[in-house]
């Protein structure tokens, strides 16, 4: 276990591992673990002509195997967990998980007895993408941060408004 | 197939450039609140935190604990509190630690 | 593809009830005046009558059945649709004595899995020892899953299919993982090698227990959980969930609203349709013809983020209105250009024959069959019933009237030019709509006591839902059937019809449904 200041040593040291072995091609497996179909939706155009992952060097695939990374959605309905645990461990290493939606990261559905709530309960998350649902572009700056080629904003982020820009209130 | 050759070419390239050049059509997504502390009293963050949907608003004392994770963009706290939260227009979210996406925005208005 | 009329029935409202009265039906509870729902109840020995006048009614069908709990036991619901010149629907109710009541799938087979359902959820079965299928409960849950009602005295079988075939033919399951992008199904196929002998489905691995987590809400609160039950049709189950509210409370939306709703609508209809369309080609393994309805459904998704906020139209519908109104010059600027977009990929397609081929004869349904299962949307309309929850009065239809687009054969090419036709009519619809006038605009929903039903056409089909609030606007009951509640139940008569491995995506994108709205 790594705890404490190691973290973010190591944290940069498997950002560089991902970046080397993952820069350049990445697969791309998707896991729906309860979404209302709409993340889904959001994710099938990323191959679409407007998004074009492809170009990024980003691919889909259906087979666990030859998948880099599992994109997640869905709040975690507890039915699901025996084929959730069975798509992560049927990947090989290495690999990442990314949890994208409100949902899967614990908005829209508290833990009851039919879900948990948020995909992190059962998986290891790597990467957590904000949205309901996240759109193509913050999907595409998702994977980008997963594999090291984009820096993350929201560490800066403090989504306090300085009251000098207008900002209308709709 | 000459149809859809003849199409494609005319149809020209609509991919965007984005990571590597900003894309207009971000402007119109909906994206989480930013919150203007001198504007927030206690009263008012308890009202948001009422009309949230979700579990994406607290209150600490005197710090509204906000998790974007968690958050839809569903603006009902910008309704309910126009002055105190506005959109951010913040849409690149995507984090590697889940604590960071949980901001603390101080309380500073006045107590009525 | 014609967009026809439909034929008038022979059940009006005052006729139904006239003979239901002659059953001895108990009450008759009006919110809505000459229109909207009607709530009549019949007595548990009436209730097996009852359906044979409804289901034996020219034009009417059973749009739903569902069960509540009550003082005096459970109650059963069943709501029925009746297709007269002025359609509209009939809330027949009857208290269970005991644990059976009488088996209506017999009479109405369209009641079969809400069966399965309602055992499930309150322990409560017809008579007859039918078997009956596991639907919402997993086969291997380690916890106990909490229930609407009382738990079944033994949990339900298996779903196994019901054809045996002589010989060779064997059993595999499909899924739920599955390809990239699509959400989480399991198929159970039976085939002797190419064909398909037989298909069930499961989705109990998605069944969120909406329903049950909605007790107790306010409708305010719930909406929000409403819209994400099928988020493909947020604006459709919100607004038939907004509408139940208000029914409930006797209130309507003002003019305005109503016509912001029914744009909202019109918009994710279109949407659906260009998505649907991106979903044939892949299937059909036209990727040109893909991307070009993909960069259609990219633009009309941009058009609803210009003039509504959200590319998806969460959060317009709101009880008693709509939170926002449409930007109305973005929207007339930019949705015919979207829609061409669309419009000329379809007539590339409809040039195109090798996709066209792939097409036609592919996942048929006949009429009776639709009829039979109670089927609703795209996939109803193109074996030839003119079903639109669009046409039942109340609501801003009224003064701008659905062309309703119907089809004749059945197939996934029948199901392809109804969509199209859809389309054509969807962008007319919205014209109109912005001419008359739209506005964020909405009516107070007064906390009460009260029971209500709301509908509305989602891009596949009927979507419905009923409420009941207690004194402080807090839900007691809440049912949600979306479009594909109802329509799953076609797929599997659809892919046994001479159909092969490859044709199943083909019928899968014909249909476009969701596993969510059916699982909830």
């Amino acid at each position: 276990m790594i705890t404490g200041q190691d973290e973010a040593e190591a944290a940069r040291q498997l950002r560089e591992k991902i970046a080397a072995q993952f820069g350049r091609s990445l697969h791309i497996r998707t896991l729906d673990t309860g979404s209302c179909a709409v993340c889904e939706q959001e994710i099938r155009l990323l191959s679409a002509p407007h998004y074009d992952l492809h170009r990024l060097g980003f691919f889909f695939t259906p087979a666990p195997r030859h998948a880099d990374l599992l994109l997640v959605t869905g709040p975690m309905v507890r039915a699901f967990e025996v084929a959730a645990r069975k798509a992560y461990e049927a990947m090989p290493g290495p690999k990442m998980v990314v949890a994208t939606g409100a949902c899967a990261l614990g908005g829209v559905y508290r833990p009851d007895p039919f879900v948990h709530g948020q995909v992190g309960a059962v998986l290891p998350v790597d990467v957590w993408i904000p949205g309901c649902p996240p759109s193509p572009l913050a999907l595409l700056h998702g994977l980008s941060v997963a594999v090291g080629r984009l820096a993350e904003k929201t560490p800066g982020l403090t989504l306090i408004a300085d009251g000098q820009s207008p900002g209308d209130g709709t | 197939m000459p149809l859809w050759f003849a199409r494609g070419l005319r149809r020209g390239v609509v991919t965007t450039r984005y990571p590597a050049r900003p894309d207009a059509s971000a402007a119109s997504l909906p994206t989480p609140p930013s919150f203007r502390p001198e504007k927030l009293t206690r009263d008012l963050v308890d009202l948001m935190i009422a009309v949230c949907p979700g579990p994406a608003l607290r209150r600490a004392d005197d710090a509204l604990i906000f998790d974007v994770g968690t958050c839809t963009a569903c603006g009902r706290c910008a309704r309910a509190a126009p002055y105190a939260a506005t959109p951010s227009g913040e849409f690149e979210l995507a984090a590697t630690n889940r604590a960071a996406l949980v901001k603390t925005i101080p309380i500073l208005g006045e107590q009525r | 593809m014609t967009a026809v009329e439909p034929r008038p029935a022979a059940g009006t409202r005052e006729q139904l009830i006239r003979q239901l009265n002659g059953l001895g039906a108990l009450e008759v509870r009006d919110r809505g005046g000459t229109q909207g729902a009607v709530t009549v109840r019949v007595l548990a020995e009436s209730l097996e009558a009852a359906t044979h006048v409804l289901a034996g009614t020219s034009g009417t069908r059973l749009a739903d059945m569902f069960a509540d709990t009550s003082s005096d036991g459970p109650v059963l619901r069943l709501v029925w649709a009746y297709e007269a010149d002025q359609p509209g629907y009939i809330v027949l109710e009857s208290g269970i004595e005991g644990e059976q009541y009488p088996p209506l799938s017999d009479i109405a087979p369209a009641a079969f899995v809400e069966e399965c359902e309602i055992y499930e959820q309150f322990g409560v079965r017809p008579a007859g020892g039918k078997p009956l299928n596991r639907l919402m409960l997993p086969p291997h849950a380690a916890t106990e899953l909490p229930t609407l009602g009382r738990e079944p005295s033994r949990l339900p079988e298996e779903v196994h299919a019901p054809h045996i075939v002589g010989g060779q033919a064997f059993e595999f399951p499909f899924g739920p993982v599955r390809q990239a992008g699509v959400e989480s199904l399991y198929y159970g196929l039976v085939t002797s090698g190419e064909e398909v002998v037989d298909l069930y489905l499961f989705t109990w691995h998605k069944h969120r227990g909406v329903e049950w987590r909605l007790r107790g809400r306010t409708v305010l609160e719930a909406i929000c959980l409403a819209e994400r039950v099928e988020g493909l049709s947020a604006v459709a189950v919100g607004w038939a969930f907004a509408a139940a509210a208000e029914a409930a409370a006797g209130v309507t939306p003002p003019p305005a609203a109503a016509r912001t709703r029914a744009v909202a609508l019109e918009l994710e209809r279109l949407y659906n349709h260009a998505a649907a369309t991106a979903a044939l080609c892949q299937a059909t393994g036209l990727s040109v013809g893909q991307s070009a309805a993909e960069i259609a459904l990219e633009r009309l998704l941009r058009v609803n983020a210009a003039a509504f906020g959200h590319r998806y139209l969460f959060g317009v519908i709101e009880p008693g209105g709509v939170s926002r109104a449409p930007d109305a010059e973005v929207l007339r600027r930019e949705l015919p250009g979207a829609y061409d977009e669309l419009r000329r990929s379809a007539d590339a397609l409809l040039s195109t024959n090798s996709f066209v081929d792939r097409l036609e004869a592919c996942g048929i349904l006949t009429a009776e069959q639709a009829r039979r299962l109670g089927l609703v949307g795209p996939v109803a309309r193109a074996t030839g019933l003119a079903i639109d929850a669009r046409r039942p009065a109340p609501g801003p239809y009224a003064d701008h009237p659905v062309s309703v687009v119907t089809a004749a054969d059945g197939d996934v090419f029948a199901r392809f030019q109804v969509m199209l036709g859809e389309a054509a009519e969807s962008v007319r619809l919205i014209t109109q709509f912005l001419d008359n006038g739209t506005a964020a605009d909405g009516t107070l929903v007064p906390p009460g006591v009260g029971t209500g039903l709301g509908w509305a056409e989602s891009p596949r089909g009927e979507a419905l839902a009923w409420v009941a609030l207690d004194e402080d606007g807090r839900i007691t009951r809440a049912r949600l059937r979306p479009g594909s509640a109802r329509n799953w139940r076609g797929f599997d008569d659809a892919c046994r019809s001479q159909n092969v491995f490859t044709d199943i995506p083909i019928i899968e994108a014909s249909f476009w449904l969701t596993a969510a709205g059916m699982a909830r």
